[in-house]
């Protein structure tokens, strides 16, 4: 059985990821985070054994670690996991500077680790479908792309999103990565500059970070996309939607969102929600990973492509503040 | 647009009287139903009417606006104004200096979910603008191979001639644009986006795209405030939905689509009579007309240069 720790439990998502683990039928052996109150009390609500200290965890015959603490640790934790060798699946963004996030990369290369960044989007099957529709042809010829990962502001769920230091921005580090990646992964193209707009009036009195963005990432062949990577729903706003793009052809357009299939629901306890259904991409994600190991070969979603989106939004913090396009 | 235009009058307190044509061959007088007598002669023309409605090609509106001023006429022109701030401000001031009024067709101030969307937001239903997406998705229109529209120069290309809409709405919304970067498909039908940052914060997106297949045409509107989200999509808000087993498209462009409520060229028309009879007050200033044709300059010029384009402040939602 394959035995994966828990390092850090600030990203929400960790929540999904330990049930998806279960399903997976992996013996999560222990969750590690830098603060006991937390950690004890998340590994108490999920039946998951809390260490008080790293080492004790990475120590513990590990084959694989799921890193979801604040951005700003994943360094560290890298760090240590690469070390002891051990297979890493990484919360995205995956650092809070271009200098951490090539450091994460380069520390698993260097130790011949295998790193995945936590992408569910190239698991949508959906968004798959949408790649071989590109790469088919049909679309002729790509021109654009024009695409929104809009929220609400994730602080109800965990405060730690909207510090600057520790998450490195607000929706911009948030949300780009997501359309980011997918972008390229669709293109089969690196980016090559990017411009960003933003601002704070959502919430301009609760936190210090960007809050609506307009992204436009620039790439070979005069390819242009946008990202909306704005946190301007209503704190009333149903869970999850919001993540839809539109791909541009000579030969057609296509648009996609996954999320789009679900019921509707008025009443109950809030007056209007969303139940998914379909096949579950962190699901698929998590038994990617842990293919990963078993199989010893890369992830769908590497390291390079986390490195690459977190670039974009990097540099998209930068254009907001000088106001010019910023190459890559 | 003339054939729209004449269409509309029909629906309006005016009558139409004369059209000024290349030719006594004109497709418009041929309708036969106007009772309008065709001109070739613009002097013949301009002695002939009250009022002016300019729907001649983009590069001939500014000759065809002054003429108009310079003859007294208060006068209606197609949107854009001009394919320069230089050409559309000339125009204005043609008008302004004689003291004789100029509209510009910009129709989506006249659509219903546009002025509801705007009414919304001004209603503080949901707080401080932020953030504005609007798209306009059509398929390239269908003219004629040696057609003006054809000419970018002539026309404006899908900047000025259909991201205008979407920029007049934005600039009526949120007030003055600080600056633009935007991008437009090299080649293909086209397809653009451009990023506004308005003086007052707000930041917008808007998209403009030819490259639909025929006879699609649809619209999208998000509005995020403060305190809430609200939006249409042409998609999710016609009220009727015709399915045929057999059908052919006879549509050249987007317009003839869906209109909800009244026709909103006949209430844009109605309206420019009702600021001359019953002195209203405008719903659109020429001035703002001159506004749209900058930002669509400054548009082009981001995407000629690949640089983000600063506009001088006017002073409106500062």
């Amino acid at each position: 059985m394959i035995r994966i720790g828990i390092l850090g439990v600030a990203h929400l998502h960790v929540d999904s990821y330990v049930n998806s683990l279960r399903v997976a039928d992996v013996d999560v052996v222990g969750v590690y985070d830098s603060d006991f109150i937390r950690g004890q009390g998340w590994g108490a609500k999920h039946g998951v054994k809390f260490f008080e200290s790293l080492q004790g965890l990475i120590a513990a015959s590990l084959d694989g670690v799921i890193i979801c603490s604040e951005t700003s640790s994943h360094v560290e934790l890298v760090d240590a996991a690469a070390h002891a060798k051990l297979a890493i699946l990484c919360e995205k963004p995956l650092g809070v500077s271009v200098q951490d996030s090539q450091r994460i990369v380069d520390l698993c290369r260097e130790n011949d680790v295998n790193l995945m960044t936590a992408f569910p989007s190239r698991f949508e099957a959906s968004l798959g479908e949408a790649r071989d529709l590109v790469r088919s042809g049909v679309l002729g010829r790509i021109r654009a792309l024009s695409g929104t990962n809009q929220s609400v502001m994730p602080m109800r769920e965990r405060s730690w999103f909207v510090d600057p230091v520790l998450a490195g921005g607000g929706a911009i580090m948030d949300h780009v990565v997501h359309l980011a990646d997918v972008y390229s992964w669709l293109l089969g193209s690196e980016p090559r500059s990017v411009y960003a707009v933003a601002n704070r009036i959502v919430h301009n009195e609760v936190v210090s970070v960007e809050t609506s963005s307009m992204v436009m990432v620039t790439y070979p062949g005069g390819v242009f996309g946008s990202i909306d990577c704005s946190w301007n729903r209503p704190l009333s706003y149903p869970t999850w939607g919001g993540f839809a793009l539109s791909i541009v052809g000579d030969g057609g357009t296509l648009d996609v969102e996954p999320m789009r299939q679900r019921l509707v629901q008025f009443g109950g306890e809030t007056t209007y929600s969303w139940i998914q259904l379909g096949p579950d991409s962190n699901q698929s994600m998590i038994q990617n990973f842990i293919e990963s190991i078993t199989d010893a070969r890369p992830g769908l979603s590497t390291g390079d492509d986390g490195n690459r989106a977190t670039r974009v939004a990097l540099a998209a913090l930068e254009s907001v503040k000088t106001a010019e396009p910023v190459d890559l | 647009m003339g054939g729209v235009h004449a269409e509309a009058w029909q629906g309006t307190s005016a009558s139409l009287v004369a059209i000024l044509e290349h030719s006594t061959e004109s497709r418009i007088g041929d309708m036969g139903r106007y009772g309008a007598t065709i001109y070739t002669d613009l002097k013949e023309f301009l002695a002939a009417v009250d009022v002016v409605d300019i729907c001649v090609p983009t590069y001939l509106h500014a000759l065809f606006a002054i003429a108009a001023a310079k003859a007294g006429k208060p006068t209606i022109c197609e949107k854009p104004l001009a394919l320069t701030g230089a050409e559309s401000l000339e125009v204005l001031e043609a008008f302004s200096s004689r003291g004789i009024l100029l509209q510009v067709a910009h129709v989506l101030r006249f659509s219903p979910e546009y002025s509801a969307a705007r009414s919304a937001v001004l209603s503080g239903r949901i707080g401080d603008l932020a953030a504005i997406r609007l798209h306009r998705l059509s398929f390239a229109p269908k003219r004629g191979r040696n057609s003006w529209f054809n000419d970018e120069t002539k026309s404006g290309g899908i900047v000025f001639d259909l991201m205008i809409h979407d920029f007049d709405y934005a600039l009526w919304l949120a007030g003055d644009v600080a600056s633009v970067y935007a991008k437009s498909a090299s080649g293909g039908p086209g397809h653009a986006i451009a990023i506004l940052h308005h003086a007052n914060g707000v930041i917008s997106h808007i998209e403009g795209s030819w490259s639909e297949p025929q006879p699609v045409f649809r619209t999208k509107c998000e509005i995020a405030g403060s305190t809430g989200v609200i939006g249409f999509s042409s998609d999710d808000s016609s009220p009727m939905t015709l399915r045929l087993h057999e059908s052919i498209s006879e549509a050249t462009t987007g317009m003839d689509d869906h209109v909800v409520g009244a026709n909103p060229f006949e209430l844009e028309l109605q309206h420019f009579l009702d600021i001359i009879d019953e002195d209203v007050e405008p719903i659109i200033t020429a001035f703002e007309g001159h506004q749209a044709v900058r930002l669509a300059e400054a548009t082009r010029q981001s995407v000629e240069t690949g640089r983000p384009v600063r506009l001088a402040a006017t002073g409106k939602g500062e």
